[in-house]
């Protein structure tokens, strides 16, 4: 402290009387510190291992990570299981089992990861041999327990389920898809079914083909000497033996002909996800490489990028706009996106079009290269202070056949670019007229806007397409309501259903169900109780123009929006009093519903749509109903009841359950006495 | 400075049997007559600098009617300054070669650029002005007022479990002003007008409530000049800053909702209050949820991850903030397991660590992981600087980052424990479910 109070008065002596300082413009830079590369050390072991060892003693750590070159596989009916790998590796070894492994892994503080083309060990330099002993068990000795992969697909089928809520997942999928398609290793999607098709013999099968020497690079970094790491590198790797490794190739993807709008409809969303993107053909080798990083920063690398800078800088439609160029061995891909607010989701989509279009016509200025430069440059210099880095130039430069001073002399070529190379792979890379305008958002608000820019294709949460099928124009959905009425026994047999009490028993993971409808038209009452094992699980009361929903001992006031979907469920045979009732209704055309052709109703309160019908074309019967809070409901086995067909079976699906619910109907009872304790 | 180090570290020597050492982070501090704090750290391996400033200003010193305001100023304090154009502050940092951004908590916010170490007087430059003389006008308002609606449309509302957080602390703290989020609301800041703006920075973003960070390849002579003739000319900030004092009442009974929410799996959280982040409790707390869910061998991600397989991911945060902390267990379910069946696990487990505390095999394995965390740490200029100038104003000493170790030695296997029976505290506690909006009504 001392010191610096006698440093402070020195100071305040010496430079007391400052110049005063120029605000008005910026400082001049020092004169810049060469940016050196740090060097890395190879050796290659006789089976073909190659070794990059880079010193860092800064701290007293040191990092040992593995990686596996192969070409991208198709994965095919078992999609889905390269991302297991991994995590089947560290199921146990035939010297630990798993709990083992994860608790000498965690007791030195260490971590240990491996997945399908990578293994990754780093602890504190005092710990180092027990590390590189528990990799080598890892790589040499896995087990692959079967009840690791029940207990993997288990956690893969609720990541899944996750995902098809999630926007940003949504649009991934959708993106891949449609850039690559589905028979490329880039554009496949794995699905519950793939998923399930997963077997132990897979993922042994992989690892024994992969998992090679020859094929691997092995990076070093810390607290360690080329000398000391050599031996140790022996000691564990040198018994491994080469194998021959199968090559694979594929068809180059193509961008589309034509923009054409790719909309997934969700109508939770608050917000939309653009992705305008198609595929290129960039390698790391391709000497557009260092231009097109220019380029890609010029358009949307960062915050001072013109997608930025114009959709939230002076748009203010969102909380970022990017884009990415991304150079891949076998295809790679332009990518510019967004989240943006749903009322400007078509002025979005048209901004970067724009963009993208000024961009290749009217390139770049030299202010913009100068900045762009300066910026990679710096992040360039930053990558720097990590030691990994190094060891990962050095691996590039190897797997991606790169030129021997590609990285020594990056800051060089990436200076020597000018305006007229900019421009160049601007014309080559950006292609404002074929691309897949991607869009994840509410249909019912914004599908409207994205036709200006052409035919809109509709796809679902699992980027396949959605089923639509055309329709007569002239129908309306009072006449679908009509057939459906006399399908069941006429509306006059319908309506004279005042009462009913209806009885059904499921079972679900063991357990049985049970739930019981009351409906009551002329006091307007509605109860609906579902048992669990003889007690009241969740039970919906209606009544006094109130509704009350009790779930897990909690009961809650349903709110204005929800009770005019409620309402909907009080009434035995909603159809006849839908239009009465002042819901609106509109006919959305033709969907398949289990293969069958059926006519899709939308009933409406205040603008929001409540919930969807659909009626079998050729029977007229209701056979589902969605609800975009709450699922799906089958109606299946119509039965004679006295003068009505009712469904016996309902089939309830509900992201909620494993699996759908089959509800049966044990009870039916039309025009039935009931009481107010019906209704507690 | 140096002679304080060398006996901390020898102090450590004499205890530290079981820890190694840590990296000591070498310092300078000097503070100017306007009252803003300057710390610097050198260290010449790569040609970069990271320069921070630290507002003492969070949400937490909104006012009720008025949330939002510091994350807006986060916002609006890259619109410009009187020497610099509106867009020209990202700009210039970016095409120095720098890199740049901010972010606002409930106790402080924090900007920061990482620019080429030539560069760093420019840096100096542009953090002054922006202290200095913002230019906060109606452009600017009226543009970040749309970024930031979606800026919260895209964290919260369209993020399946994205609300979790504002969900909890509104339920945790009924007093005091960490019911609110940092994101604030948007009638709020729709209501507010441009002079409020303007008063809220005079309240706060003043030098006497900052502290101006620089650590990275400097020389320190030169760089302690440049910040006196860049920073001395601004004006002192009002003699005290309103820090809320407010007194959050102990729950007498369990807090329990439903949210229900665009999800597909159900996911609880139970919340415990826990003191401030500077109190001694807190390397004990650390280390428990190590216990609890750190590492693929932790108590609950064995138990209930792998061995029962009914959660998905199950994680132990010390939410750790100034006035109050709160300690979350969170847990997603794997598909079709019932939340309230996980439930009753987690606190089955919670129950057996404040019954029987844990093994001194697992203390030793705390103990390693703890040394190896705190080697690790600060391993770069910019999580230095941040490191640097959290311990200045939370700890009142920016040596702090050099001492934690010593607070985790401290520590004992029976400190676990004693903390796990004093802070999960069942009846006191908010626990939420979050369930799929599909079973929602009378499904």
């Amino acid at each position: 402290m001392k010191k610096i109070l006698v440093f402070t008065i020195l100071l305040s002596f010496g430079l007391g009387i400052q110049a005063q300082i120029d605000r008005s413009k910026y400082p001049e830079p020092a004169p810049a510190r060469a940016i050196k590369l740090g060097e890395a050390s190879n050796f290659t072991l006789d089976n073909g291992l190659q070794v990059f060892v880079v010193e860092n003693h800064k701290l007293p750590r040191v990092a040992f990570s593995l990686v596996f070159d192969r070409d991208p596989l198709m994965e095919g009916e078992k999609a889905g299981y390269l991302s297991i790998v991994g995590d089947m590796l560290m199921g146990g070894t035939a010297n630990r089992s798993k709990e083992q492994l994860d608790e000498e892994v965690d007791f030195i503080g260490a971590s240990l990861s491996v997945t399908s083309s990578s293994v990754y060990g780093a602890a504190l330099k005092k710990h180092q041999q027990k590390i590189l002993d528990l990799m080598a068990d890892v790589l040499f000795n896995p087990v692959f327990p079967e009840s690791e992969l029940a207990k993997l697909k288990k956690q893969s089928l609720s990541a899944l389920a996750a995902s098809k809520d999630e926007p940003g997942s949504i649009s991934g999928r959708l993106v891949n898809r449609l850039n690559y398609g589905a028979n490329h290793p880039y554009g496949e999607i794995s699905t519950e079914t793939t998923v399930e098709a997963i077997t132990v013999e897979d993922i042994k099968t992989y690892y024994e083909t992969f998992f090679q020497p020859n094929n691997a690079y092995l990076a070093i970094v810390g607290d360690i000497t080329a000398e000391e790491a050599k031996p140790l590198v022996e000691q564990y790797f040198s018994a491994w033996e080469a194998a021959e490794i199968p090559t694979f190739e594929y068809p180059q993807p193509s961008a589309p002909s034509e923009n054409t709008i790719a909309l997934v409809d969700r109508s939770a969303s608050v917000q939309s996800v653009i992705n305008v993107t198609y595929p290129i053909d960039l390698t790391f080798n391709s000497p557009d490489y260092i231009a097109s990083r220019v380029l890609n920063y010029i358009l949307g690398g960062g915050s001072a990028s013109r997608l930025f800078l114009k959709l939230r800088e002076d748009k203010g439609y969102t909380y970022g706009a990017y884009s990415s160029l991304n150079a891949d061995l076998l295809a790679g891909s332009f990518s510019a996106y967004a989240n943006v607010q749903n009322a400007v989701t078509d002025s979005a989509v048209a901004e970067f079009i724009n963009e993208i279009k000024k961009l290749r016509n009217d390139g770049v200025t030299e202010e913009e290269l100068a900045n762009a430069k300066a910026n990679i440059s710096g992040s360039f210099g930053r990558s720097l202070e990590n030691p990994s880095t190094i060891a990962n130039f050095a691996i590039n430069t190897k797997r991606y056949d790169l030129p021997d001073n590609f990285y020594a002399t990056y800051l060089q070529q990436l200076d020597n670019l000018t305006v007229a190379d900019i421009n160049a792979v601007a014309q080559k890379y950006l292609r404002p007229e074929n691309m897949h305008l991607t869009v994840v958002g509410n249909a019912s608000e914004i599908e409207e806007g994205l036709k200006s820019f052409g035919k809109v294709v509709k796809y679902d949460n699992m980027a396949e397409l959605a089923k639509e099928i055309s329709m007569d124009e002239s129908v309306t959905p009072q006449q679908v309501i009509n057939q459906y009425l006399n399908a069941i026994g006429g509306k006059d047999q319908a309506a004279a259903i005042q009462t009913m009490k209806l009885e059904s028993t499921a079972e679900i993971q063991g357990m049985s169900l049970s739930m019981t409808y009351v409906h009551d038209l002329p006091n307007q009452q509605f109860a609906n109780k579902t048992m669990v094992m003889g007690s009241v699980a969740t039970s919906t009361i209606l009544k006094d123009g109130k509704a009350q929903v009790t779930a897990m001992g909690q009961t809650q006031e349903v709110g204005e929006n929800e009770m005019a979907a409620l309402k909907i469920g009080m009434y035995i045979f909603p159809e006849i009093h839908l239009e009465e009732a002042g819901y609106a209704l509109a006919l959305d055309g033709i969907k398949e519903v289990e293969g069958q052709p059926a006519y899709k109703l939308t009933i409406s309160a205040n603008d929001r749509v409540l919930m969807s019908n659909y009626y079998d074309v050729a029977s007229g019967l209701k056979i589902k109903t969605e609800n975009p809070e709450m699922g799906e409901v089958f109606y299946e086995e119509y039965s004679q009841n006295e003068a009505i067909l009712y469904p016996m079976k309902m089939v309830i699906k509900s992201p909620m359950m494993p699996m759908p619910l089959e509800a049966k109907v044990s009870k039916l009872e039309f025009n039935a006495q009931v009481t107010a304790d019906d209704f507690k | 400075m140096k002679r304080k180090l060398l006996l901390i570290n020898f102090s450590l020597a004499l205890i530290g049997s079981v820890f190694g050492q840590q990296n000591q982070i070498d310092f300078r501090e000097f503070t100017l007559d306007n009252g803003l704090e300057v710390i610097m750290h050198q260290d010449n391996a790569t040609p970069i600098v990271a320069v921070s400033v630290l507002y003492h200003v969070g949400s937490k010193n909104e006012q009720p009617d008025r949330t939002g305001f510091a994350h807006f100023f986060e916002h609006l304090l890259f619109e410009g300054t009187e020497n610099i154009g509106r867009g020209e502050y990202m700009k210039k940092i970016t095409s120095i070669g720098g890199t740049l951004n901010a972010y606002t908590n409930s106790d402080v916010t924090y900007y920061y650029e990482m620019v080429p170490s030539n560069q760093l007087e420019t840096a100096l430059y542009m953090e002054s002005e922006r202290m200095l003389h913002p230019v906060i006008d109606t452009v600017g308002v009226e543009t970040q007022r749309e970024v930031v609606k979606e800026e919260k449309r895209q964290r919260y509302d369209n993020q399946p479990y994205g609300t979790i957080l504002p969900e909890t602390m509104k339920r945790v703290f009924t007093e005091h002003p960490y019911q609110w989020t940092t994101i604030g609301s948007m009638d709020h800041l729709n209501a507010a007008q441009l002079e409020e703006f303007i008063q809220f920075h005079s309240d706060f973003y003043v030098p006497n409530n900052a502290v101006l960070t620089i650590a990275g390849d400097i020389d320190y002579e030169q760089t302690e000049q440049w910040v006196r003739q860049y920073f001395i000319e601004i004006p002192s900030g009002p003699a005290s800053f309103y820090r809320p004092n407010i007194e959050e009442p102990v729950k007498t009974t369990e807090v329990r909702d439903i949210i229900y929410d665009n999800i597909q799996l159900p996911a609880i959280i139970q919340s415990y209050t826990l003191p401030g982040k500077d109190h001694p409790d807190f390397y004990a707390l650390s280390m428990l949820s190590t216990y609890l869910t750190g590492g693929n061998s932790s108590l609950m991600t064995k138990e209930l991850v792998d061995n029962q397989q009914k959660a998905l991911v199950v994680a132990a945060i010390p939410f750790d903030l100034e006035d109050y902390s709160i300690f979350i267990m969170y847990a997603i379910t794997n598909m079709g397991v019932e939340p309230g069946d996980l439930e009753g696990e987690i606190d089955a487990l919670l129950t057996k660590v404040k019954e029987e505390g844990i093994s001194d095999k697992d203390f030793q394995k705390l103990q390693n992981i703890t040394e190896n965390n705190l080697v690790s740490a600060n391993a770069s200029m910019g999580g230095i600087a941040e490191s640097l100038s959290s311990a200045k104003v939370f700890y009142g000493d920016a040596n702090y980052v050099n001492e934690t170790l010593s607070y985790y030695q401290k520590v004992t296997k029976e400190d676990i424990q004693r903390v796990a029976q004093q802070y999960f505290d069942f009846n006191s506690r908010v626990v939420l479910y979050y369930l799929p909006k599909t079973a929602e009504g009378n499904q």
